[in-house]
């Protein structure tokens, strides 16, 4: 490979050779060291291939083996300027292609995001475009220290942050704080000491609760309806004659556990749509530049529906140098779609799909299954899939203290005294 | 005479032959390429036969549209179809 540059570097001549003795001409140019290479022989004449540098030096060997050397092709970097030295156009058109990249080399032509998981890049894209980062801005005007104080100041969830800028790229690295959510959102709910009753938020049955602030209103047992309070952070204190000396408000804290029902139901019409491929494939090619495309694609011929696949590319020289310039290969593929009625067998996975996917979510709230089941009713022109669950977990959500509920305490007390 | 205590010097001591006496080396890569190394000169060349002066002997490779790839100072490739190879005493 290496010898190849170099070859068509120097420049080399095909060399066709007759005479009396050829093998004594290889021999003279082996003994100085002249590089011949590919030789063949044809009906008494012999072919070869020699550095243009050794043919200026070639007269003295062949003269000695008497034989004749007739030049048949010349190839190689110092013939190819040669030949092209007039063409003018030719060589303005190499020199602008190298200015233009020279010239293209000095904008960004595309920025990567790294490390990010919670932010996503056309997030972190939009964020950029309202700092002036944005695609076709100069390198030199990317700051690169002031970008990352920005983003670490505006994301409080970013804990560090690199940008650097790579040929026509733009690379930010990123490190989240993944607990940094979490924390803040403890922090809030320890500061907030306001005083609140804890409401249930749906029907059930109450199995057991621990009261760690409050009073409780509920048993285990209990029936409750949605709305109910479970445990008041009102407390009123009284006297030994049981009058109402004063009312204490804290805020009601609580670990309450209850026996719910949950349905779900899905409707899903009786036809489906089921689709076949008819096996034409259509390819194209399409070319974005600069907010224009160009399209290379044969138009069809039928009204089908085709299923469009494309693979984009970003066009580079030399690995870093990205240019404005995408390529996109394209793969259509033509399909029908006819409607027929859903297979028994199709309804039971679509059953067991529903409850499989409310079963995961209950249990990523931290509910027990006591028991669930599924029914399939045909309801005119559909299908209607309930499914039942059995529930036991926390219930109970905080819910402030009204001047009203105040109030009725107060009139409860007095409707005792009378 | 001379000859002969080299040859028994070099096989006492287990130096390559083709280092220590010059003798031609010769590697074939399947039918279709042979490298010859240590040869003096090139005594015959067509597409049929390539005769090579070594240095105790002479080496004829036969064979059908033989090319020489590339040669230098004390290496040769030859490739084509190879039918047969000789050694002949020189």
């Amino acid at each position: 490979m290496r010898q190849s540059v170099l070859h068509r570097l120097g420049g080399y001549v095909h060399v066709k050779l007759g005479g009396y003795e050829p093998e004594r001409f290889f021999n003279l140019c082996r003994a100085r060291g002249l590089e011949i290479w590919e030789i063949s022989e044809r009906e008494q004449e012999y072919y070869f291939y020699m550095a243009l540098r050794d043919f200026r030096q070639v007269r003295p060997p062949a003269r000695k083996a008497h034989v004749r050397l007739r030049v048949t092709g010349k190839y190689g970097l110092p013939f190819f300027i040669r030949n092209n030295r007039r063409r003018t156009p030719y060589l303005a058109g190499i020199v602008l292609f190298f200015l233009v990249l020279l010239m293209m080399s000095r904008y960004i032509w595309d920025i990567r995001f790294s490390g990010n998981l919670r932010f996503t890049d056309d997030a972190l894209l939009h964020y950029l475009q309202g700092r002036g980062v944005v695609y076709g801005m100069k390198v030199r005007e990317v700051d690169c220290d002031s970008l990352e104080e920005a983003i670490r100041g505006d994301f409080p969830e970013i804990t560090w942050v690199s940008a650097r800028v790579s040929g026509t790229r733009l690379l930010i690295k990123i490190k989240e704080n993944e607990t940094a959510g979490e924390a803040m959102g403890e922090g809030d709910s320890d500061k907030n000491e306001a005083p609140r009753d804890l409401v249930t938020e749906k029907d059930g049955i109450i199995t057991h609760l621990i009261v760690r602030s409050g009073r409780a209103l509920v048993r285990s047992g209990d029936e409750v309806k949605a709305g109910d309070v479970l445990v008041t952070g009102v407390l009123p204190l009284y006297d030994d004659s049981e009058a109402l000396m004063a009312t204490h408000y804290v805020r009601a804290d609580a670990d309450i556990y209850a026996r719910t029902e949950e349905t779900c139901s899905l409707v899903v019409p009786l036809l489906t749509a089921e689709r076949t491929d008819t096996g034409d494939v259509r390819h194209g090619l399409r070319l974005r530049v600069a907010g224009l495309q160009f399209l290379w694609m044969l138009p069809s011929d039928g009204e089908n529906c085709w299923e469009a696949e494309c693979e984009s590319r970003q066009v580079t020289v030399l690995g870093d140098f990205y240019l404005p310039l995408w390529v996109d290969r394209l793969t259509l593929r033509e399909y029908r779609l006819y409607e027929r009625q859903r297979r028994p067998e199709e309804l039971a996975l679509l059953k067991e799909k529903i409850l499989e996917e409310n079963r995961k979510n209950f249990l990523e709230k931290g509910l027990s299954i006591i028991q669930n089941d599924a029914t399939i009713q045909k309801d005119g022109l559909r299908y209607r899939v309930t499914c039942r669950f059995l529930l036991e977990g926390p219930i109970g959500t905080g819910r402030e203290i009204t001047e009203s509920e105040e109030n009725n305490l107060a009139d409860e007390r007095s409707r005792d005294d009378d | 005479m001379l000859d002969r205590l080299k040859m028994a010097a070099v096989q006492e001591l287990g130096i390559p032959k083709d280092v220590a006496l010059g003798e031609v080396l010769v590697s074939f890569a399947g039918r279709c390429c042979v490298t010859v190394e240590n040869y003096r000169g090139i005594l015959l060349y067509d597409d049929q036969t390539v005769k090579l002066q070594a240095r105790n002997c002479r080496l004829e490779i036969r064979g059908r549209r033989l090319h020489i790839a590339w040669y230098n100072h004390d290496q040769m490739m030859i490739t084509g179809q190879i039918q047969a190879m000789e050694f002949i005493d020189a």
